[in-house]
C-alpha cells in the first residue's frame, strides 16, 4: 500500500493542472510592451480619478465634501450617512469615507507608480510613448498626494509599487511632501508634450503640469516659481479667455486646461447630476446663504453659476455651474479641473506678495471683468491679496475644495469657520488618519484631536 | 402465469438465451410443491414498509410494500427471514401455513449495523474509524425550511450553523470544528452530492443584487426533500481522502433512490406562515424627540437647524409609526408541493419526484420565492449482481425577487415621527423633499433566476470476485441570471428627473463543472483478518463565465427591463474563469477479528489555483478502532453492550484562494475613459504562495450501555493549521487591502464533542426517544513568530483564539463632562486604537449543540428540537444617541448614558465610537431556541384501501429564549432581516 502511495506520489500530471491566463486578463509585462495597452492602463486611471476618490464629482469626491466641511454647502440628507459628520465637522477615525478616500487615493498611486515602472521596464515602447506615460502618472501622482496632503496633513509619498517599504512608510512631514510633488511635476513638465494627445483637452499636457505646479508653488509660499509656471499656462496659445460666463463650463471652452472624459457617450457631469434640484428644499445638498450673500449684487456669477429655488416664502441655492443633470446624446459639459481663471487668480497673489502690485491688479481683473464687476479698489499688496482670496472664493467655488484650502493656508480657518460651523473644532482643518491605517502601519501617527 | 403466452415472445430471443430460460422454466416447474405465502410487515406503531424477506440459505427474496404486504413463492421446508435494518430479525418455518403477518421490534443494537456513507467508500457503523454525522430524510422531512444547511442546524455535533438573514434565498453560514483558515472566505467545507464536487461559491454580482439577499448561494438549489442523507466528515481519517479540499469538512449529500415493489405515488403538500422571530424595542416619538431635543440643548443650539425636520416642527411631532412593524412585520406565506413516483424490481428502481415552492416574504410589496425542481434516480443490476449502474439527476430552477433595499436596516434607524410613506391618492409621499422616502426603492426591481442540473452516474464492474472497477462521472450546469432595474421613479421628483437615467443592470453567471473517478476496489479475508483497499484518482474541471451588462436611459420607464431599449450599454465584465483538479487517491483497511480496525487513506493533489512548482501536494492519515467490548472480559457484560475506542491523525489542506492568484495581471476595468476601456492591474503579486495544511487529530470512545438503549459517544479533536494562506491585511498605502501569502503561524482548533442518544421508553404503543449533542470549541493562535512586526499585531495575541475582537476597557462616565471614559493602558494620556484597545473578547460560541426528543404513540408521532448557543454579542449600533436615529428604547433612560448630541460635540461622539467598540457594549445573547417542532397523525385507514394518509403541523423557530435586548440572537444586531417563525400544516398522501 506504501509503495502505491509512493508511486502515486511522483504520478502528478503537470499539464492536466495548468491553466492559461484567462482571456480578459494579461500579464503585467505584456501591457508595457504595446502602445495601446500601455494607454489603455493610463486610461484606466483617469476613469479611476473621474470615478472615485477627491476628484470625483459625486457625493464622496473633494467638491462635495469640502464644501460641506466648510461653509460653502449645506447638507440635508438623514444623519445616518458617513457625509453627516463631514457637514457637523465631526469626523472620527473610523468613518467609512476617511477610509475610503485615503485607500482610493493610495490605489491611484499605485496605478500610476505600476505605469511609471512598467515603461521604465519596458523594452518594445517607444521614446516618445514612454515620456508621455511617464510624465502622466508623475503628474496623477503628484495630484492626488496634494489631496492626501491637503486633507490629513503628514502622509507618506509613495513612489513604488513595492509593497514591503510601501507597508511601513512614515509620515512625511508637509513641506517635504511639497518637495516631492514640484519635483515630480518638474519631470513631467519635462516629459509631457505641449499639445495634447487627443481633441478633447481629456489626457494632461505641459500646462496641465504646469497648472499644478502652479498651485503647488502658490501652497508652498515660493512666489516667484507660481508666478513664472502660471504664466506658462497664461502664455500657452492653446488658451484663449473667454468673454461669455456662460460658456465657461461647457466642454469646447477655450479657457479649460484639463477636463474629464465621461463614463458614456453623452453623459455630462456628476456635479450637475450631485447640485441640481428644482424645488425646494434641497433633497441633499444646498449651496449655503453664506456664500450666496457674499457675491456682489451685480456679480453674474450670482445668477449664471448659482440657481436660486423658490416655494413663496424660503429661497434655497444651488451650484448652477453645470446646467446638465443627465445625459444629453451627445454630451454638452465635461467636469473641469484646470481652467484658466485660476491660473490668474494664481499670478496675480504671487505677483501681490511680491510687490508686483499692478500687474497683480491686472490679473485679477481680468476675472472680475468675466463676472461683470468693475475694476478692484484694493490699493496695498494685502488688500490685493485679500481681494484675491474674495474672488477665489467666488470664482472657483464647488471645484475641488479651493475654498477649505485657501482658507487653511491663510490662517483663516480657525477664525472664519466657527462662526458659522458650530461643531468646528481648531483641530478640524486636518481629517483624521483612518484607524484601519494605524492599526496595519505602526509607524503612522493620529492627528491632534482624534 | 399462462406459460403457452410466453412462446411468442420466445421466439424474439437470441437462442442461447431461450435455452438458458428454457432450463430454468423446466427447473420452476419440476418444483410443483411450491407454495405462496403472504402477509404484512408492521412494528409496534403500524405498517412498516420496506422488510427484506428472504428465504434462509437461498437467493429467493422479496421486499414489502408501502403498504406493509408481500407475496412469495416457497417451499414448506424453508424458513422465512425477516428483517429491517434497526428491528431485531425474526425467523419463521413455513410449515403448512401460508399467511405470516409479523410484528417487528426494534432494535436499538441494531443502528451499529447501519452502512455510514464515507464518500469513496461506505462503512458499517460499528466498523467506522472516523467521525462523521449524519442526518437521514426523516429529520429532514419535518422541517420547513428551503436549504439544506438549515436542516442540519443544531443535530450535529462540533457543525456550528447560523442562519445570515430571513429573506428568502438567503445564505447560512457553516463552521465544522472551528474556523480553521484566518481567510474570512477559506472556511467553505466541500460539498459533495452524490459524489460530484457542488462549488457553494456565491454567484452573481454585488452591483445587480444590491442589498438582497446578498449574493446568491447555490446550495438553495438542492431540494431538502430529494436528500436522502447527509453525512458531515469531520477528523482527518474521513476527510484525508478529499485531501486538499478536506480542511474544513465534507459535507455529503445523498438523494432519494427508488425502492423494489409495486408502483407507489407519494403527494405532500403543505402551507406555511411565517414572521419574524424576535424585534428590539425602539423608541416611540415621545422618547425619541425627547432625546433629540435634549441632544440640541446638549449642544447649546437653541434654533433648530432648517434640516432639522424631525424636531423642528416640520413634520407632526404628534405622529408615529412602528417602522419595523410597517416595513419587515409582515407574514410570509409558504406553499409546497411535492409529488413522487417509484417502484421497480429488485433487478431495476427508479425515483421520479418534483417540486414546487413558492414564498412571500414579511416585506410590504409584491415580493417572491419561487423554486420548482425535478429528480429522477435510477439503479440497475445485472443478474449476476456483477454490473451495477446508478444514474441520478436534478434539476432545479428558483427565482427570485427580492426588494434591493435592507428594509430592515431603514426600520430601525428612522424616525418614528417620520412621515407617510403614501399620500392620500396612494401616491409615493416626499414630504416636500423632507426625506427620501424609503419605499420608493421598491420601484426597482431585482430578479434572480437560477438553473442548475447536477447529473451524475456509477458504473461498477466486479472483475474478479473480489475486485470491481467503478467509476463515477459527474456534471453540473448552474446558471445565474439577475437583472436589477432602477426607475427614475426611485428619485425624489425634485431633481426633476425622467426615465433618460433609468438604469439596469444584468449580470449572466454559468458554472459547469465535469469530474470523473475511476477507482479500483478490492477486498479479501483471511482467517480472522479481513481487507479492504481502493485506489482512484480524480479530474476535474470547473468553468465559470461571467457577463455584466449594464444599460442606461431608456425611453420609457416601461422599457426598463428590456436590455435592447437602453440607449447605452456597457460591458462591465465579460470573463472565464478556469479550475482544474487532479489527484489519485488510496484507502487501505485491515480489521482483525472483528475487534481491531486501521484505515490509512491518502491523497495526492494538484491545482490550477497554484503557480508553477507549487501545484502538487500530499495529504493523508491514519485511523483505528478498538472493539473493546467483544474482548473477552466484557463479552458478556449486561450493562456495557458496546464499547469503541478510536482515534485518528493525518494531514488535509485548503485551496480556497480562488483562481488565477499567482499571476501578475491586468484585467480589463470594464470602464470607459475617452473611448478607451482601461486595463487595472489586479493584484499585489506574489507568485510564491503554496498549500495550507491542517493537522487533525481525534480521539473518541463510543459506549453502548443496556442493549444500546444508551449510547453516548464522546470525542476529542484537535486540529492544527500551520503555513496559513491568508489575504495578509495591508495598509492603504501599498494600493492595495491585502496579499496572498502563506503565513507563518499556527492556529489550533480543539474541542470535546459528546452525543446521546436514549431509548427512554419502548413498549407497544408508544416510543420515546432522546437525542442530545453539545460540542465546545477552542480556537487559539499558538505561534506567531514575528506577530509583533507584521500588520497583524493589532488584530491577534498568541494564545488567544484568531476570532477575538480587541475592544476597549470601559470605565465610567467622566465627572466632568459625562463622556465616557475607557482605561489609557499606554499610559500617554490618549486614547488610540493601537494603544489603548488592548482588551480581548471572542464572540465566538462558547458551546452549542441540541436536545431532540421523539414521542409516538399509536398513529401519532411528535418530535421536537431545542437548539442552544452559550455566546456573546454587541448590543445595538445604531449611531450616536442624539442624532435623527432611532435607537433602542432602552436609550431613554438618559441618566445612565453619557449626554446626547446632535452633531455638534466631537468628544462625545468620539467617545460613543469607543464605547460601541468596548466591553460595556458587549451582552450576553445566548439563546435557546424551538427549532424545530413536528407533530405528525397518520389516518387510521383499511388496510385494502391502499391508501396512507398522514397530516402533519411543523414549527420552525417558534420559541426563543435569550437575554439579548437587541433583537434576535441569531442574526443579532446586523440589521439583516431575523429568521421566521415558521408554521405549517400539511399533508402527505402514499397510494
Amino acid at each position: 500500500m506504501i509503495s502505491v502511495l509512493t508511486l502515486l506520489a511522483f504520478l502528478g500530471c503537470d499539464e492536466f493542472v495548468t491553466v492559461d491566463t484567462p482571456n480578459s486578463q494579461l500579464t503585467g509585462s505584456a501591457v508595457f510592451e504595446d502602445s495601446n495597452t500601455a494607454n489603455a492602463a493610463m486610461a484606466a486611471i483617469y476613469a479611476k480619478l473621474r470615478d472615485d476618490g477627491f476628484l470625483s464629482g459625486s457625493a464622496g469626491g473633494s467638491t462635495a465634501v469640502l464644501g460641506m466641511y466648510v461653509d460653502e454647502l449645506v447638507y440635508y440628507g438623514g444623519t445616518d450617512e458617513n457625509i453627516f459628520p463631514f457637514f457637523s465637522n465631526n469626523l472620527l477615525a473610523t468613518n467609512a469615507l476617511v477610509s475610503q478616500q485615503w485607500n482610493t487615493s493610495y490605489h491611484q498611486i499605485y496605478c500610476a507608480n505600476a505605469v511609471i515602472e512598467g515603461c521604465e521596464n519596458s523594452t518594445a515602447l517607444s521614446n516618445a510613448d514612454k515620456n508621455q506615460f511617464i510624465g502622466e502618472a508623475l503628474f496623477v501622482r503628484a495630484l492626488v498626494h496634494g489631496y492626501l496632503v491637503g486633507v490629513y496633513g503628514d502622509v507618506p509619498y509613495i513612489i513604488s509599487t513595492d509593497y514591503a517599504t510601501n507597508r511601513l512608510e512614515e509620515r512625511m512631514p508637509v513641506a517635504d511632501v511639497f518637495e516631492m510633488m514640484i519635483n515630480d511635476l518638474e519631470r513631467a513638465v519635462t516629459l509631457l508634450p505641449d499639445a495634447y494627445v487627443s481633441p478633447e483637452r481629456v489626457r494632461p499636457n505641459r500646462s496641465t503640469a504646469s497648472a499644478l505646479l502652479a498651485r503647488m508653488y502658490m501652497y508652498a509660499g515660493q512666489w516667484a516659481e507660481a508666478s513664472n509656471a502660471a504664466s506658462a499656462v497664461i502664455n500657452n496659445s492653446l488658451y484663449t479667455w473667454e468673454d461669455d460666463i456662460d460658456a465657461v463650463f461647457l466642454k469646447e471652452s477655450s479657457t479649460t486646461i484639463w477636463q474629464f472624459s465621461p463614463k458614456l457617450e453623452g453623459n455630462n457631469t456628476d456635479e450637475g447630476e450631485l447640485f441640481i434640484f428644482e424645488s425646494g428644499p434641497p433633497p441633499y445638498i444646498g449651496l449655503s446663504s453664506e456664500l450666496f450673500n457674499s457675491f456682489a449684487t451685480n456679480d453674474l456669477r450670482k445668477t449664471h453659476w448659482v440657481a436660486a429655488i423658490s416655494d413663496g416664502t424660503t429661497t434655497w441655492y444651488h451650484a448652477h455651474k453645470y446646467k446638465q443633470q443627465s445625459n444629453t446624446g451627445t454630451s454638452l459639459e465635461y467636469s473641469i479641473i484646470f481652467r484658466l481663471s485660476e491660473q490668474y487668480l494664481i499670478r496675480a497673489e504671487a505677483r501681490a506678495r511680491q510687490g508686483e502690485l499692478s500687474s497683480a491688479k491686472e490679473d485679477l481683473n481680468k476675472v472680475r471683468q468675466l463676472a461683470g464687476l468693475a475694476s478692484t479698489t484694493a490699493v496695498t499688496a494685502d488688500e490685493i491679496v485679500a481681494a484675491v482670496m474674495l474672488e477665489r472664493r467666488h470664482e472657483l467655488f464647488t471645484e475641488y475644495g479651493h475654498r477649505f484650502f485657501d482658507l487653511k493656508r491663510n490662517g483663516f480657518i480657525n477664525t472664519v469657520l466657527p462662526q458659522v460651523k458650530p461643531g468646528w473644532n481648531t483641530t478640524d482643518q486636518f481629517w483624521p488618519l483612518p484607524e484601519n491605517e494605524l492599526l496595519v502601519n505602526p509607524n503612522l501617527t493620529q492627528n491632534p484631536g482624534y | 402465469m399462462n406459460k403457452f403466452s410466453l412462446f411468442p415472445l420466445w421466439a424474439a430471443l437470441p437462442l442461447p438465451k431461450l435455452f438458458s430460460i428454457f432450463l430454468f422454466f423446466c427447473i420452476t416447474v419440476g418444483y410443483t410443491q411450491t407454495v405462496t405465502v403472504t402477509g404484512s410487515t408492521s412494528d409496534a406503531s403500524g405498517v412498516l414498509a420496506g422488510v427484506t424477506i428472504q428465504v434462509k440459505d437461498k437467493a429467493q427474496g422479496t421486499l414489502s410494500d408501502e403498504l406493509g404486504n408481500y407475496t412469495l413463492s416457497v417451499l414448506p421446508t424453508d424458513t422465512l427471514v425477516f428483517s429491517f435494518v434497526g428491528y431485531k430479525t425474526v425467523e419463521v418455518a413455513v410449515g403448512n401455513q401460508y399467511v405470516f403477518n409479523v410484528v417487528l421490534q426494534e432494535d436499538t443494537t441494531q443502528l451499529r449495523e447501519v452502512i455510514v456513507n464515507a464518500g469513496y467508500y461506505t462503512v458499517k457503523e460499528k466498523e467506522r474509524t472516523s467521525s462523521i454525522s449524519s442526518i437521514s430524510a426523516n429529520d429532514i422531512e419535518k422541517q420547513p425550511v428551503t436549504n439544506l444547511l438549515a436542516t442540519m442546524q443544531g443535530r450535529m455535533a462540533g457543525v456550528d450553523i447560523r442562519q445570515d438573514s430571513g429573506s428568502p434565498g438567503g445564505g447560512f453560514s457553516i463552521k465544522i470544528r472551528g474556523q480553521n483558515s484566518l481567510r474570512a472566505d477559506g472556511n467553505e467545507p466541500l460539498y459533495i452530492i452524490n459524489g460530484v464536487p457542488y462549488s457553494s461559491e456565491t454567484i452573481g454580482a454585488i452591483s445587480t443584487s444590491g442589498f438582497s439577499p446578498s449574493l446568491t448561494s447555490p446550495l438553495n438549489s438542492i431540494n431538502p426533500s430529494d436528500i436522502e442523507s447527509i453525512e458531515v466528515l469531520k477528523d482527518a481519517d474521513a476527510t484525508a481522502i478529499y485531501g486538499s479540499r478536506g480542511a474544513n469538512g465534507v459535507v455529503l449529500i445523498t438523494t432519494k433512490k427508488g425502492k423494489a415493489g409495486a408502483t407507489s405515488f407519494t403527494v405532500n403538500s403543505s402551507t406555511s406562515f411565517g414572521t419574524v422571530t424576535r424585534l428590539p424595542k425602539l423608541m416611540n416619538t415621545q422618547q425619541y424627540l425627547a432625546m433629540r431635543e435634549l441632544a440640541f440643548a446638549n449642544d447649546g443650539v437653541t434654533t433648530y437647524p432648517s434640516y432639522a425636520y424631525d424636531v423642528n416642527g416640520t413634520w407632526d411631532r404628534n405622529r408615529y409609526t412602528n417602522w419595523q412593524k410597517e416595513f419587515i412585520g409582515g407574514t410570509a406565506n409558504i406553499t409546497n408541493v411535492q409529488a413522487s413516483v417509484f417502484g421497480g424490481s429488485s433487478q431495476t428502481k427508479y425515483l421520479l419526484s418534483g417540486t414546487y415552492r413558492n414564498e412571500t416574504t414579511v416585506y410590504p410589496g409584491d415580493f417572491n420565492y419561487k423554486k420548482g425542481a425535478a429528480h429522477f434516480s435510477m439503479d440497475h443490476k445485472s443478474v449476476d449482481e456483477k454490473f451495477t449502474l446508478t444514474f441520478s439527476g436534478t434539476y432545479s430552477s428558483q427565482k427570485n425577487n427580492q426588494p434591493t433595499v435592507n428594509l430592515t436596516a431603514i426600520s430601525r434607524t428612522l424616525s418614528p415621527n417620520a412621515p407617510a410613506i403614501y399620500d392620500e391618492e396612494g401616491n409615493l409621499n416626499w414630504e416636500d423633499s423632507t426625506w427620501d422616502n424609503p419605499l420608493a426603492v421598491l420601484q426597482s426591481k431585482f430578479t434572480s433566476k437560477t438553473k442548475d442540473l447536477v447529473a451524475n452516474t456509477l458504473l461498477s464492474y466486479t472483475i474478479f470476485k473480489n475486485t470491481s472497477l467503478k467509476s463515477s462521472f459527474g456534471y453540473s450546469d448552474l446558471t445565474n441570471n439577475e437583472l436589477n432595474a432602477q426607475p427614475s421613479t426611485i428619485y425624489n421628483p425634485a431633481y426633476g428627473v425622467g426615465s433618460e437615467i433609468s438604469f439596469l443592470s444584468t449580470n449572466l453567471t454559468n458554472r459547469t463543472s465535469w469530474i470523473a473517478e475511476p477507482q479500483l476496489h478490492w477486498h479479501a479475508s483471511t482467517g480472522k483478518g479481513k481487507v479492504e483497499a481502493l485506489v482512484g484518482s480524480t479530474f476535474q474541471q470547473q468553468k465559470t463565465n461571467r457577463l455584466y451588462i449594464n444599460g442606461y436611459g431608456f425611453a420609457s420607464n416601461s422599457l426598463l427591463n428590456d436590455l435592447a431599449s437602453a440607449s447605452l450599454k456597457t460591458v462591465d465584465l465579460s470573463d472565464e474563469t478556469i479550475y482544474k483538479y487532479q489527484a489519485f487517491f488510496a484507502r487501505l483497511n485491515y480489521t482483525y477479528d472483528n475487534r481491531y480496525i486501521v484505515n490509512v487513506t491518502g491523497r495526492r493533489d494538484g491545482s490550477s489555483r497554484f503557480g508553477p512548482g507549487k501545484q502538487f501536494a500530499t495529504f493523508g492519515a491514519v485511523g483505528a478502532a478498538w472493539l473493546f467490548s467483544k474482548e473477552s472480559f466484557l463479552a458478556d457484560n449486561s450493562v456495557l453492550s458496546f464499547g469503541k475506542l478510536r482515534a485518528s491523525y493525518g494531514t488535509t489542506g485548503n485551496d480556497q484562494i480562488g483562481d488565477y492568484q499567482f499571476l501578475d495581471t491586468y484585467a480589463s476595468s470594464g470602464t470607459n475613459y475617452e473611448g478607451t476601456i482601461g486595463l487595472d492591474p489586479t493584484r499585489l503579486f506574489n507568485p510564491a504562495f503554496g498549500w495550507e495544511t491542517s493537522k487533525k487529530f481525534e480521539v473518541a470512545v463510543e459506549t453502548g450501555y443496556f442493549n444500546d438503549r444508551i449510547f453516548l459517544t464522546a470525542a476529542y479533536y484537535r486540529n492544527r493549521s500551520s503555513n496559513q494562506l491568508v489575504g495578509i491585511p495591508l495598509p492603504g498605502t501599498t494600493g492595495f487591502p491585502s496579499l496572498n501569502g502563506n503565513l507563518d503561524a499556527t492556529v489550533q482548533n480543539s474541542g470535546l464533542e459528546l452525543t446521546l442518544r436514549t431509548v427512554n421508553f419502548q413498549r407497544k404503543n408508544f416510543d420515546w426517544t432522546t437525542n442530545f449533542n453539545i460540542s465546545a470549541s477552542r480556537n487559539k493562535l499558538i505561534s506567531y513568530p514575528g506577530l509583533e512586526g507584521s500588520t497583524y499585531a493589532n488584530l491577534y495575541v498568541v494564545g488567544e483564539p484568531t476570532s477575538i475582537i480587541k475592544i476597549y476597557h470601559y470605565t465610567g462616565m467622566s465627572s466632568a463632562t459625562g463622556a465616557y471614559e475607557f482605561e489609557d493602558l499606554n499610559g500617554d494620556g490618549i486614547i488610540t486604537a493601537a494603544g489603548d484597545r488592548k482588551a480581548v473578547a471572542d464572540l465566538n460560541p462558547k458551546f452549542f449543540g441540541g436536545l431532540q426528543n421523539q414521542f409516538k404513540y399509536k398513529n401519532l408521532q411528535l418530535d421536537f428540537l431545542f437548539q442552544f448557543v452559550k455566546q456573546q454579542a454587541f448590543s445595538s449600533i445604531n449611531g450616536v444617541p442624539g442624532l435623527a436615529i432611532n435607537q433602542l428604547a432602552t436609550v431613554s433612560d438618559a441618566e445612565n448614558q453619557q449626554p446626547f448630541t446632535a452633531g455638534g460635540n466631537s468628544a462625545l461622539t468620539t467617545a460613543y465610537s469607543r464605547y460601541v467598540r468596548s466591553d460595556a457594549a458587549i451582552e450576553d445573547a445566548s439563546y435557546v431556541r424551538l427549532k424545530n417542532i413536528s407533530l405528525t397523525y397518520d389516518l387510521p385507514l383499511l388496510r385494502h384501501q391502499k391508501i396512507q394518509c398522514q397530516l402533519y403541523l411543523q414549527g420552525q423557530n417558534l420559541l426563543t429564549f435569550t437575554k439579548y435586548k437587541s433583537g434576535d440572537p441569531e442574526t443579532k444586531f446586523t440589521n439583516v432581516l431575523p429568521p421566521l417563525k415558521v408554521f405549517t400544516v400539511g399533508t402527505k398522501l402514499t397510494f
